[in-house]
């Protein structure tokens, strides 16, 4: 199938992961959109958060599509880059955050160490400290020295991170926070039936298969 | 020998504004595109205007309006009109920023629009925003500075009339203490009415002393022209003193009152949003810091961070309003 065949492609992937970086520069120069040009930093700002927290919620959503579509060739394809697409949230993470240090600079750096201590700033913080260990910890001799059950246990912080970005995202808004619905909403979904399904599925075995 | 002694308002020659500096030069939309010529397209635009039937024109009473050189401080570079009129805080039509410009402009119709003063006074009346514009002695220009309680500052040139004449014309009794402000409430062409991001319609309210305060402004226009639906047509509370949330829109009620009446955003979250709402940067939002803040259209793709002023740097002016309370307390 040729959406399986491209979704394999490595080359393709990266394409897909680099475009939504870029993005900003179509309002911000081609379009010359006032909306986005009247703060252009906050623009990327919350673009990159944005952009994270969707690669985040994506990866979320790989191994979850495979236990419950295991012979369904898209979701094998995208399984191949799950470290791809988690190491991108993490760089589009830390891309939103050196924007936000940049945003907040008002002359000294005492109003960011002020605003990263309130939770709605902490949680963001924690989720990308998260995000920068289990990448640390992604290159292929880190993993084989760390053995599969410990880097196993260690990658489930991803959760954590979802968790914590999911808040930090909702606490950003001042009203109900739709779009962190439709961002991890899918992802707690497809969990759950994922766990349900694997709790049904091995009624014998003492273990059940970690799927993470 | 008589040593004469200046008095504190007597000024040097030095400090007079240059004649070329009244003229306003708002901070240009991008480095290609000067936007004086708003100016130029507005004055004309208003002059032709003038000779439409009214049904067919916006509220345009008042216009072309006269500028108030006592409320243009020159330090003051007017943020350019595109960015005033395309990013916005107006719920009603969308909660992103982006959003009021499209929507508000629909088929929402601002003309005719009829305001109801009502309360604890002697003239209780509803009025057609244009007759009260002219009852109100036409309108005026004033720049101010602009503080939005999410950290991003605009300084805009409003026109529109002093709320002390709209609240002589309404006549309180001497029970009446505090103003509400009531914005209009039609589900039909507000999209955001129809969801529950806010409790609808939305409501705000002054202390009656500091509705009656020099500054506080009733607008009807930014930049000479009648005031676009995204920014709140037809009638806008204007508090520079305040955060920017306090600017009640689309106003239809004018009610006065004994006790406090509530406010939309302090019933929403009353930990994050108070009655008071000055601006204060060494009072913090419970997710930032208010001692800082964003200048919008302002130092380019890096943009631009200034200090926040005590009262949005009206302090000389309204802190006297304030005295002996604790504004950690009535944020």
């Amino acid at each position: 199938m040729f959406a399986a065949a491209l979704l394999r492609s490595k080359a393709f992937v990266w394409i897909v992961l680099v475009l939504p970086g870029l993005w900003p520069a179509w309002p911000l120069f081609v379009r010359q959109d006032p909306s986005a040009l009247t703060d252009p930093l906050k623009f990327i700002l919350l673009h990159y958060g944005f952009v994270a927290c969707v690669l985040l919620a994506t990866v979320l959503t790989f191994s979850p599509l495979r236990v419950l579509f295991p012979r369904w060739d898209i979701a094998l394809a995208l399984n191949r880059h799950r470290r791809l697409v988690g190491v991108s949230s993490f760089a589009y993470a830390l891309l939103h955050f050196s924007v936000q240090v940049l945003y907040v600079y008002d002359g000294g750096f005492e109003t960011l160490a002020k605003e990263i201590r309130k939770p709605f700033q902490l949680t963001g913080l924690a989720a990308l400290l998260i995000l920068l260990v289990l990448t640390i910890t992604s290159v292929n001799a880190l993993i084989r020295r760390m053995g599969a059950r410990r880097w196993k246990n260690l990658h489930r912080l991803v959760y954590v991170a979802a968790l914590l970005a999911a808040y930090h995202q909702a606490d950003a808004r001042k009203t109900f926070p739709l779009q962190v619905v439709w961002i991890f909403g899918p992802v707690l979904l497809l969990q759950i039936a994922r766990v349900w399904k694997q709790r049904r599925g091995t009624p014998a075995r003492a273990v059940p298969t970690p799927g993470a | 020998m008589l040593i004469r002694t200046p008095k504190d308002w007597e000024l040097p020659e030095s400090a007079v504004t240059p004649e070329r500096d009244y003229a306003l030069r708002p901070r240009p939309f991008s480095p290609r595109r000067e936007f004086l010529r708003t100016l130029g397209a507005g004055a004309a635009g208003l002059a032709a205007s003038s000779l439409l039937p009214r049904s067919l024109r916006a509220t345009t009473a008042g216009f072309p309006t006269r500028v108030n050189l006592d409320y243009r401080d020159p330090a003051l570079v007017p943020t350019a009109y595109d960015y005033i009129t395309s990013y916005n805080n107006f719920y009603e039509f969308g909660t992103g920023k982006a959003d009021p410009k499209p929507n508000a402009n629909k088929g929402w119709k601002t003309e005719p629009w009829t305001v109801e003063l009502t309360g604890l006074i002697r003239n209780k009346v509803k009025i057609d925003a244009n007759d009260l514009v002219m009852k109100m002695g036409g309108a005026e220009q004033r720049v101010y500075r602009f503080r939005c309680v999410e950290a991003w500052s605009m300084v805009i040139p409003w026109d529109g009339f002093p709320l002390s004449k709209l609240i002589a014309f309404a006549d309180p009794l001497p029970e009446a203490k505090y103003v509400t402000f009531t914005t209009f409430l039609d589900p039909k062409n507000a999209p955001g009415q129809r969801g529950s991001a806010l409790d609808w319609p939305y409501l705000e309210g002054l202390r009656l002393d500091e509705a009656n305060h020099d500054l506080a402004f009733m607008a009807t226009g930014i930049y000479g022209k009648p005031i676009p639906n995204q920014n709140g047509a037809p009638l806008r509370l204007v508090v520079p003193w305040k955060y920017g949330f306090k600017y009640g829109k689309s106003i239809v009620k004018i009610d006065f009152v004994a006790r406090e009446p509530r406010n939309t955003w302090k019933v929403m979250a009353s930990h994050e949003y108070g009655f008071y709402a000055n601006v204060n940067p060494t009072v913090d939002h419970p997710r930032w810091s208010q001692a800082s803040e964003r200048v919008i259209g302002a130092g380019g793709l890096l943009g631009q961070r200034q200090r926040t002023l005590m009262f949005n740097g009206y302090e000389k002016q309204v802190a006297g309003l304030y005295a002996g309370m604790d504004l950690r307390r009535f944020y």
